[in-house]
């Protein structure tokens, strides 16, 4: 039995040992899983519930595979409104013929990162779809968080002199994955930053008070989330583009594509906006941890309550360029 | 024999000291009657001796006062009235007219004799002016034009220049920014902290020596602040480019006199007539190879942007011949606006060593107009200060109609009843500085002529600022696509209404089919157009950054022509860029970041990049800029020689060119060591067949087409492909179009859109 048939989602004997020998063997058997659905005791009165799916090419890449993203992923998500990620589930949608060899890898890559994270994988699904009808394995995972109400966000105090930091260097999972591609023959040894965020998250909403907003500048990276951030709670940002941790292989990369770092995917990385008198606490924090050392404060708050908010890039030359979502448009504007 | 007579005189006929010249007429002649300024013209009636009326009218023909243009006289038969005297009577100012807004002249002849006479009231003074000279559109807060709506209503007027002010005969009568040093503005040098160092003279003459000495000083002229060096040292300008960030862009010169030009470059009489003229522009010359100019100043081009000093302080500045070459360039970092205000003056410490300031306030800033001149053409390079905002007269409805313009050098136009008003030269609105520069320059310019506008003309491209601001404004959108906007632009500059063709040579536009356009033949008019043939589209690796970096073109030219060999050629070409080749091979397969471009801008920033004279462009256009500068550079009669090329039929209606041939045997000769020169000459005279060849294929198929054709689009700034093209056609039988009052590249673009607009409404 070396890859997936179709007869492995039948729902047969086949379906019992699949998920007895990779699934079970690797998240647990719990009294939970008895049911047909996992029950579950949450210690609060409000959760966070939040849910993605995982498509990313290819599927092992440096610094990770689709299985790591799918927890973090969702780890990430709950961590930055606020929650202590709690419990995942997760579906598969396997390719017949997927080799059960990078199956098990995935699935084991998932539980060691969801142990690391602290959360329990507590309900699965799988299933196997013929040749063609997905590339190889695509994972969905929907997380639940506690809400605790000392670590509420707070947005509505957002004002003029907040800062805007980033947790690190941007751009790392984006060229990860492109060069990742072979077909690029892009000679880079980026790994991607993929890593779940919670603890780093939690022990700065234990310390530090003035935090307002967080957001992880996933797809879409830096100014995408920065952009959302202004339009939602109608501010204006300036980032200096000078401040902006980006890795020099990463930049390379760019020059050569033809692409903005600010717009590239990041999957450990965390936005924080946070009042200006916290700001060294929460770098200091910040650069305590592996994943936070290359911290930085990046801009801050111009203004608030404005009809609508935009997010402004000075630049190195001395320019301010405004920065909008990701076009998908590449086209030069340049006669 | 007594006679009566009533002349109606239209043009630039208003502000350009028409009825003091006409009162003076009166006088001379013994002539009793009025003047009167009426909407857009000027109305006299003038009684007297039949012999002595005529003369009147000959001198007005002939000699009318240097700022005025005469476009039309009428002069008619009227019974005599009787009249007294001769008086000049106030001028109707309602009516189906817009407001008229003058533009800043160079002093005068007269004035500058004044200014160096030692026994003049206003020896040496600095702010010397007079009807037929001065500061008019950078001073005017509002109208009507009258000096207590202008900056100089700061300066209340002394007992002496208020009786030249009211005098009928001075040539100061109503000279709105009349001023001597009793009562007008004046200078002051500060050092680099803020310190005043001198006023007034002492203060030129300390300026002088600090330029002298090296430094970059910066000087608040007409239309906003200079940075100036003397452009004989080479390591100042160094300098200067390091600080302005300009690394190679040319930079413009102001010389002493028109005979230190001379001495610098060769001149023309036409280009004469340019440099001198009340407007004076930045003229493009050819320098002299034994000038003295270091090649810094325009570096890798055999041309100098030259002007002669415009205000009395230039002049005072070159005074004791201390001086005699200076650079002068706008004094702003690049890509950023104009500097033109004290309030800026923090930011001016940042980029020069002093300040030479003055207390006349610039109300609104405006660039130095560039012209370049091709055998009796002249052609705007930037239309700005002088030219600006004469309004350009249609015969369309472009009433409540503004167009935004492009991204690059950027104008806008705002349309009232017949006249178009075009915006100077605003810049490339590449940043958030240069977009609001923008919105300040069109509401100021709205507020000027009472527009409330109902349509906004823009161009297709989704990404162009213009785009993001019409939308903010909420008015009738009409996207109009840009290079259709181009051959409208030019057919209006040459008042052409007829369906036509055009050859639009162009940078980068958004085509129709969402790929990059920009080597486009069209037939049409403002109301629709077809395009009928265009160039090839070959891979653009890296979208905008492979507009910055021309190499990047030809990897994306000769990898998308020629799969295998293309590569190893591109591994010869650039052996540098081994890495970037092979990822790019990629990038263009999987289409990454690859947008599709057919235009003669990238063409010939591929054909520079693969001769080595450009592969990394540090200004718009440098790569083929540069290029082009080779066909100056020689007196070599043109052999006619050229390389070959495919002219492809798909359907009768879309004649695709390809080039390849053409730039398979450009690398040929560059490996067997070719003159760069002859390769060029070769690459220019293929240019010119195909493009002449394809309109002639076009008409073959298409005989119902008229046979006329506008020239529009940046690379038109190529002087030999207009003319050689112009020849070219002519000798085929069509009638050839280029343009006359605005610019061929995107700074012509509002033109044709608010024409187009008028039309599509
Ligand atoms: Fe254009
Ligand atoms: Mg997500
Ligand atoms: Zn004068
Ligand atoms: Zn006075």
């Amino acid at each position: 039995m070396q890859r997936i048939s179709l007869a492995h989602g039948e729902g047969g004997e086949l379906t019992h040992q699949l998920i007895q020998d990779i699934f079970i063997q690797s998240f647990g058997h719990s009294e939970q899983t008895q049911f047909d659905s996992a029950i579950l005791a949450i210690p609060s009165q409000t959760i966070a519930v939040t849910t993605d799916s995982y498509v990313v090419k290819p599927i092992f890449f440096p610094g990770g595979n689709i299985g790591k993203l799918a927890i973090t992923g969702t780890v990430n998500d709950l961590a930055v409104s606020g929650a202590i990620p709690h419990v995942i589930t997760s579906g598969f949608i396997i390719e017949e013929g997927f080799p059960i060899k990078s199956l098990k890898e995935i699935v084991n890559t998932m539980a060691w990162e969801a142990e690391r994270a602290g959360v329990n994988i507590i309900a699965g699904d799988t299933k196997v779809v013929e040749k063609g009808s997905v590339d190889g394995l695509f994972i969905n995972t929907t997380g639940i968080g506690v809400m605790q109400k000392q670590h509420r966000l707070k947005p509505e105090a957002i004002r003029e002199g907040d800062s805007v930091i980033i947790s690190g260097t941007i751009g790392d999972h984006g060229v990860a994955i492109l060069s990742a591609r072979n077909e690029l023959g892009l000679l880079t040894d980026v790994k991607s930053d993929c890593a779940s965020l919670n603890h780093l998250i939690h022990e700065l909403l234990e310390e530090i008070k003035g935090i307002r907003i967080m957001r992880d500048p996933t797809r879409g990276g830096l100014a995408t989330a920065l952009v959302e951030l202004c339009e939602d709670f109608r501010i204006t940002v300036e980032v200096d583009e000078a401040s902006v941790p980006v890795r020099k292989d990463v930049q390379g990369a760019c020059d050569i594509l033809g692409y903005d770092p600010l717009y590239l995917a990041n999957e450990g990385k965390v936005v924080i906006i946070v009042d200006s008198n916290d700001k060294q606490k929460a770098l200091d924090i910040l650069k305590n941890h592996e994943m936070g050392k290359d911290a930085s404060v990046i801009g801050q708050i111009t203004s608030c309550h404005i009809q609508s908010g935009k997010l402004l890039l000075k630049t190195a030359v001395g320019t301010t360029r405004r920065l909008n979502r990701l076009s998908g448009q590449l086209l030069p504007r340049i006669c | 024999m007594y006679k009566a007579i009533k002349v109606i005189v239209k043009g630039k006929v208003q502000g350009v000291g028409f009825r003091p010249f006409i009162y003076n007429l009166s006088k001379k002649y013994h002539l009793n009657g009025s003047v009167q300024n009426n909407f857009d013209r000027v109305v006299i009636i003038a009684e007297g001796e039949e012999r002595l009326v005529k003369k009147m009218v000959d001198e007005i023909k002939k000699s009318p006062p240097k700022l005025a243009k005469i476009n039309e006289i009428n002069i008619h038969q009227i019974p005599l009235a009787h009249y007294k005297e001769f008086t000049i009577i106030p001028s109707v100012k309602n009516g189906r007219s817009i407001p008229w807004i003058p533009a800043d002249a160079a002093i005068c002849e007269k004035c500058l004799e004044e200014m160096n006479d030692p026994y003049n009231r206003r020896f040496h003074y600095p702010f010397i002016n007079c009807t037929q000279c001065g500061p008019r559109y950078t001073i005017i807060s509002r109208l009507p034009y009258d000096r207590s709506n202008t900056t100089m209503k700061e300066f209340p007027m002394c007992l002496d220049c208020e009786v030249e002010y009211e005098d009928p005969w001075n040539r100061r009568h109503h000279a709105q920014p009349i001023c001597c040093s009793d009562c007008g503005p004046t200078l002051t040098l500060y050092n680099q902290g803020g310190k005043t160092l001198a006023e007034n003279q002492s203060a030129i003459t300390q300026t002088v020596d600090l330029i002298k000495k090296g430094k970059i000083v910066a000087i608040k002229g007409i239309g906003g602040f200079h940075l100036a060096c003397d452009a004989y040292q080479e390591k100042v300008v160094d300098q200067l480019r390091l600080r302005k960030k300009r690394p190679q862009k040319p930079l413009a010169i102001m010389v002493k006199s028109i005979e230190v030009a001379r001495n610098l470059c060769f001149i023309s009489s036409q280009e004469e007539n340019l440099l001198t003229s009340p407007e004076m522009p930045i003229v493009i010359l050819k320098r002299k190879r034994e000038g003295v100019v270091p090649p810094n100043i325009s570096p890798g081009l055999s041309t100098i942007g030259v002007m002669l000093p415009y205000t009395p302080l230039h002049h005072l500045l070159f005074e004791n011949h201390k001086l005699e070459c200076i650079v002068m360039t706008s004094a702003n970092p690049s890509g950023l606006p104009m500097l033109y205000s004290d309030d800026h003056l923090e930011h001016l410490q940042n980029i020069c060593d002093n300040i030479l300031t003055h207390n006349r306030k610039i109300d609104f800033p405006i660039d130095d107009s560039v012209v370049q001149c091709d055998a009796e053409n002249a052609i705007f390079v930037r239309r700005a200060r002088g030219f600006v905002p004469e309004p350009l007269k249609t015969t369309s409805n472009v009433d409540h109609i503004i167009a935004l313009g492009g991204n690059q050098k950027n104008t806008f136009s705002v349309g009232k009843q017949n006249n178009i008003v075009m915006s100077p030269h605003v810049g490339n609105l590449e940043n958030e500085e240069m977009i609001d520069s923008f919105e300040e320059q069109l509401h100021h310019y709205k507020e000027f002529l009472g527009v409330k506008e109902k349509y906004m003309a823009i161009d297709k491209h989704p990404l162009y600022a213009s785009t993001s601001i019409a939308t903010k404004l909420n008015r009738k959108i009409i996207s109009i696509q840009h290079h259709h906007a181009h051959h409208v632009s030019c057919m209006e500059d040459n008042g052409l209404n007829k369906p036509c063709l055009g050859i639009i040579l162009d940078g980068t536009g958004y085509g129709e089919d969402g790929n990059i356009w920009g080597f486009e033949f069209l037939y049409g008019d403002a109301k629709s157009f077809e395009r009928l043939a265009h160039l090839k589209s070959t891979p653009l690796p890296g979208g905008e950054k492979a507009v910055k970096e021309p190499w990047r073109n030809a990897v994306g030219m000769l990898l998308y022509y020629w799969p295998q060999e293309g590569k190893e050629l591109c591994m010869k070409l650039f052996p540098e860029r081994l890495k970037e080749i092979n990822i790019m091979e990629q990038m263009i397969v999987h289409q990454m970041n690859t947008p599709m471009a057919g235009t003669c801008g990238r063409l010939f920033d591929a054909i520079s990049a693969i001769l080595g004279i450009c592969s990394i462009s540090t200004y718009e256009g440098e790569a083929a800029i540069k290029l082009s500068d080779y066909m100056n550079r020689t007196e070599l009669e043109s052999t006619g020689e050229m390389y070959s090329y495919h002219l492809i039929t798909h359907t009768p209606n879309q004649i695709q060119l390809d080039l390849s041939p053409m730039i398979y045997q450009i690398i040929q000769d560059k490996f067997q060591q070719q003159s760069i020169t002859t390769i060029i000459q070769k690459f220019h005279n293929t240019l010119v067949s195909c493009c002449v060849q394809m309109v002639l294929k076009v008409v073959k198929n298409r005989p119902d087409l008229n046979r006329t054709v506008v020239l529009s689009g940046g690379s038109f700034q190529n002087v030999f492909l207009a003319r050689e093209i112009q020849k070219g056609l002519e000798k085929e039988g069509f009638n050839v179009y280029t343009h006359k009052h605005v610019p061929c590249h995107d700074g012509g673009l509002s033109l044709g859109q608010i024409i187009i607009a008028a039309h599509q409404l």
